[in-house]
C-alpha cells in the first residue's frame, strides 16, 4: 500500500499473534481426526485461543519513519523474534495488519541460504537473489562484498570447505550490501573475530544513519542504546513501555531484577528502603550518600550478614561497580534491624546510573535477595573527560637527560 | 510499575473480550512512540488516531495478481538462481554428468522393451521399432515428472533454514525444483530426437504436437510439485506416500503400453490419468504422426477401441490447467503458515 506521506516506513498497527504450545498435527493421520472435529463445529473460532494455544505477540503497534531506529528489548520469550519474522513476512498476524513500504533488508541468520556444495562466488549470487537482489546489481556489488568478507583468495571454492567464521563473515557481507529501503536487524552483530565485529558494527551504524527506517532487536542493550533513537520494552508479548533506549533499558533492567523472588527465604537478611541523601543531581567526580536500612534475622552465620552493592550504567545497562558491604567497610550486627551510609564517588561520565542492592550467593552464584534499587543522574561536573569512568589520572613531564645535564 | 501495570491485565479471559472489542479493526488506530518524553508513563497518550485501508478481502483475481506479479515476476532472479543452484549441484562432482540426464529415460525404455518382449513371444511377434521407439516419447515426460516430483516434494522442506528464517516467495522453491528438472529432460529431449531417425521414424507435421503437450506435461507437473511440496511441509508422510505412488505408477501410466491394448473399456479407463492422454499424444503425434484434433479408431479381432480423440486433449489440457491453478491458489493461501509449520 502506498503512503500519504510517502517514503518507506515500517508499520506494525495492533497485531495479535496467535502460536501453539506443544505438536501440531504432523501426519494425514492427526489431521482427519482434527477436519472431523472442526466440521463438526467444535473446532476453536479464529479469534480465540483453545487449551494449548498462546498469545506470543498481543495487540502491538509501532511505525518507524526514515531516520527513525527502533530498538526492541525484552526478556526471552517476550516476542522480539516473532514481532522480526512478522516484520519480514515470515509469519503472517492472526489479527492486525504489518507492512513495510520499500525493500526490506535484513540482518537475519545471514548465511541461510548458502549452499555448501557452491562456490563462494555462487552463494553470493544465490544469496543475494533469496534477500531481493537483481543479479546486475549484485554483479555490481560484488568486489564490495568480497572485500569485506575477506575471502577474495577463497572466492571460488566451494563453501563446504568454508571456516565458520568465513561463512558468516561472507553471509554478512551480502546482506550488509544489500541497499534497502527499510532495514531490520536481528543479533547477527556477534559475527567473525573481535576486527570483524568492529567492522560489522561500523558498517550496521552507517545503514543505521543512513536515513531509512531501522528496526533492531537485540540483547545487547549497549547496542540498542548507540544505535536506536527509541525502544520499545516487550513483556510476555505486550509493549510494557515505549520511550527513548534509556527509559526502556531502564525499565526492562528494573523488571529483570526483580523476577526471581523464589529464594529469599535463603538468607536471613531483607532490605527495607534505600534513598539517596544527596540532593539530584550529581555531579561528575562529586561524592553521593545513600541511606539503607533492614534486618538480619537473629543467629544467622557471618557470611549471610553481608550484601553487595552493584552500580550499573543504565544507558547500556553494563555493570560498572560492584563491591560486598564489607569490603567498603560496613559489617552488619548480629540480628536486628541496621541502617547503613553507603558514600560514593561518582568518577563517571554523565548518564542515568542505578544503585542496586543484593545478597549474591557465591555457592549458586546467584542473587538470592534482590534488594531496592536507586536511580542517580550524573551531570557534567569538575570532571572533564571522555570515556565511561575517571581514573583519577595524574601525569606530569619528567625532566630529560639534557635538562638534568644543564641544571647541575 | 510497569511490571504491575502488565501483571494485572495479563490474562488471557481478558485477551478474548479485548478482541471482541476490536472487531472493528480495520478502521483501528495507529500507535506511534513519542520522542524523548519522559513526563509520558502512560502509554494512552501515545495514541494517535489515523485511518488505516480496511484489509482488502481475499478473491481469485486479487491472489492470481498476487502470485503471478508480486511474487514471481518480481522474484523471478531468484527462480533463475535457484534452477541454477539445482542444476549446478547435480552436476558438481558427478561421474555421469551430462550421461545422468538420459540414464532413468534409457532404463525405463530398457524395462519397457522386456516387458514387450515378453508380451511378444508369448503372442508370437516381435518387438517393432515404432514400439520401442513409442516408449521412448513416453519415458521422457514421466522420468521428467518422477523427477520433479520427487525433488519438489522435499523442496520446503529440505530448505527449513531459508524457510523459517527469510522471506520470499515460496513458490519458487518446488518451481525451481521443476525447472532443473526440465533441463536434463531438455537434454534427453534432444538425445531422443536424434535417436528416433535412427529407429527409422520420420518427423511428420503432427510432431508439431509435441512442444504443445510439452508445456501441458509441464503444466500437469508443476501443479503437482506445488501441490505435494506444500503437503509435505504439513505433513511429513506425504513424502512416504508420493514414493509409492511414484514406484508404481509406471503401472497405471501408458508409457510400456498403449491404452488400447486394454480394450474398449480398459482404454477409457487407463486415459483418466491425467498424464495419460499427454504421453500418447505424444506417441501418437511424434511417432505414428497422427494430428491430435482426429479421432483414431483401431478395429481389431476383439471390436474396435478409440485409441485417441481429442476430447482426451480436451481432458488433458483441463486437467493442466485447472490443477495448476488449484494448486497454486492452495499454496498461496497456506504460505503464510509455512514457517510456523515446518
Amino acid at each position: 500500500m502506498s503512503e500519504r506521506n510517502g517514503g518507506p516506513r515500517i508499520a506494525f498497527e495492533q497485531v495479535w499473534k496467535k502460536f501453539a504450545r506443544g505438536e501440531l498435527h504432523d501426519s494425514l493421520r492427526d489431521l482427519v481426526p482434527a477436519t472431523v472435529r472442526r466440521l463438526a463445529g467444535r473446532g476453536p473460532a479464529r479469534d480465540e485461543l483453545s487449551g494449548e494455544e498462546f498469545w506470543a505477540v498481543r495487540d502491538v503497534s509501532f511505525e518507524v519513519r526514515p531516520g527513525e531506529a527502533l530498538g526492541i528489548l525484552g526478556p526471552n520469550g517476550a516476542g522480539k523474534s516473532t514481532i522480526l519474522k512478522l516484520l519480514t513476512r515470515i509469519l503472517v498476524p492472526t489479527r492486525g495488519h504489518c507492512s513495510i513500504t520499500g525493500r526490506a533488508g535484513a540482518l537475519i541468520e545471514v548465511a541461510a541460504g548458502f549452499h555448501p556444495d557452491l562456490t563462494g562466488r555462487e552463494n553470493v549470487f544465490l544469496q543475494g537473489a533469496i534477500l531481493g537482489m537483481k543479479r546486475r546489481e549484485i554483479r555490481s556489488r560484488f568486489d564490495e562484498i568480497v572485500a569485506f568478507a575477506e575471502i577474495e583468495s577463497f572466492i571460488d571454492t566451494p563453501v563446504k570447505r568454508y571456516s565458520n567464521g568465513m561463512n558468516a563473515r561472507l553471509g554478512f557481507a551480502i546482506a550488509a550490501y544489500i541497499s534497502p529501503d527499510v532495514l531490520v536487524i536481528d543479533e547477527v552483530l556477534s559475527v567473525g573475530d573481535l576486527r570483524f565485529q568492529e567492522k560489522a558494527f561500523d558498517r550496521i551504524q552507517e545503514m543505521c544513519t543512513s536515513g531509512i527506517p531501522v528496526v533492531l532487536v537485540s540483547h545487547q542493550l549497549e547496542r540498542i542504546a548507540s544505535l536506536c533513537t527509541h525502544a520499545l520494552l516487550l513483556e510476555r508479548g505486550r509493549v510494557a513501555k515505549r520511550g527513548t533506549p534509556t527509559e526502556c533499558i531502564e525499565a526492562y533492567l528494573e523488571s529483570a531484577r526483580n523476577s526471581d523472588p523464589a529464594a529469599a527465604h535463603m538468607s536471613g537478611l531483607t532490605f527495607d528502603a534505600l534513598s539517596l541523601e544527596s540532593s539530584l543531581p550529581v555531579r561528575s567526580g562529586e561524592r553521593a550518600h545513600f541511606r539503607l536500612s533492614g534486618t538480619v534475622a537473629a543467629g544467622d552465620d557471618a557470611a549471610s550478614r553481608d550484601f553487595t552493592l552493584r552500580v550499573r550504567a543504565l544507558s547500556t545497562g553494563r555493570l560498572i561497580f560492584s563491591a560486598s558491604a564489607r569490603e567498603c567497610g560496613a559489617s552488619l550486627p548480629e540480628g536486628g534491624t541496621f541502617e547503613v551510609d553507603v558514600e560514593l564517588q561518582f568518577n563517571v561520565a554523565p548518564g542515568v546510573y542505578g544503585l542496586e542492592l543484593a545478597v549474591w550467593d557465591a555457592e549458586t552464584r546467584r542473587d538470592v535477595v534482590s534488594g531496592p534499587g536507586v536511580t542517580v543522574r550524573v551531570e557534567d561536573g569538575a570532571l572533564t573527560f571522555s570515556g565511561t569512568s575517571h581514573l583519577l589520572p595524574r601525569a606530569r613531564v619528567l625532566p630529560t637527560a639534557k635538562a638534568a645535564g644543564a641544571s647541575r | 510499575m510497569i511490571a504491575a501495570e502488565t501483571g494485572a491485565r495479563d490474562d488471557l479471559a481478558r485477551d478474548r473480550r479485548r478482541l471482541g472489542r476490536y472487531s472493528h479493526i480495520a478502521r483501528g488506530t495507529v500507535f506511534r512512540p513519542r520522542l524523548r518524553d519522559s513526563s509520558s508513563p502512560d502509554m494512552s497518550d501515545l495514541v494517535i488516531a489515523r485511518d488505516v485501508p480496511a484489509a482488502q478481502r481475499r478473491s481469485l483475481l486479487r491472489d492470481l495478481r498476487e502470485i503471478a506479479v508480486d511474487e514471481l515476476w518480481k522474484y523471478r532472479e531468484l527462480l533463475y538462481e535457484l534452477t541454477l543452484r539445482d542444476v549446478r549441484i547435480r552436476y558438481k562432482q558427478a561421474v555421469m554428468g551430462f550421461a545422468w540426464a538420459i540414464l532413468m529415460p534409457a532404463l525405463i525404455v530398457a524395462a519397457g522393451t522386456l516387458v514387450r518382449f515378453a508380451m511378444a513371444y508369448m503372442s508370437g511377434g516381435h518387438v517393432a521399432r515404432d514400439v520401442i521407439a513409442g516408449m521412448a516419447v513416453k519415458a521422457l515426460p514421466w522420468a521428467f515428472f518422477v523427477g520433479a516430483i520427487g525433488f519438489a516434494t522435499s523442496s520446503l522442506t529440505g530448505n527449513l533454514p531459508l524457510v523459517s528464517k527469510i522471506y520470499f516467495p515460496r513458490e519458487v522453491l518446488p518451481l525451481s525444483a521443476t525447472f532443473a528438472q526440465s533441463f536434463d529432460s531438455t537434454i534427453g529431449a534432444i538425445t531422443i530426437g536424434i535417436a528416433l531417425p535412427l529407429l527409422g521414424i520420420h518427423y511428420g507435421l503432427a510432431a508439431l504436437w509435441a512442444p504443445v503437450l510439452a508445456i501441458l506435461v509441464f503444466c500437469v507437473t508443476a501443479g503437482a510439485a506445488l501441490f505435494l511440496g506444500c503437503a509435505n511441509l504439513f505433513f511429513r508422510d506425504v513424502k512416504y506416500i508420493v514414493q509409492v505412488l511414484l514406484t508404481f505408477g509406471i503401472f497405471f501410466t501408458p508409457v510400456f503400453f498403449e491404452p488400447r491394448m486394454f480394450g474398449p473399456l480398459g482404454a477409457r479407463l487407463m486415459m483418466l490419468n491425467p498424464l495419460a492422454p499427454l504421453l500418447e499424444g505424444l506417441r501418437l503425434s511424434v511417432v505414428e504422426g497422427h494430428n491430435l484434433l482426429v479421432p483414431l479408431v483401431i478395429v481389431g479381432n476383439k471390436g474396435a477401441v478409440v485409441a485417441w480423440s481429442p476430447w482426451y486433449l480436451a481432458y488433458g489440457a483441463t486437467w493442466a490447467v485447472l490443477g495448476l491453478l488449484v494448486s497454486v491458489l492452495v499454496f498461496h493461501r497456506t504460505e503464510g503458515k509455512f514457517a510456523e509449520y515446518v
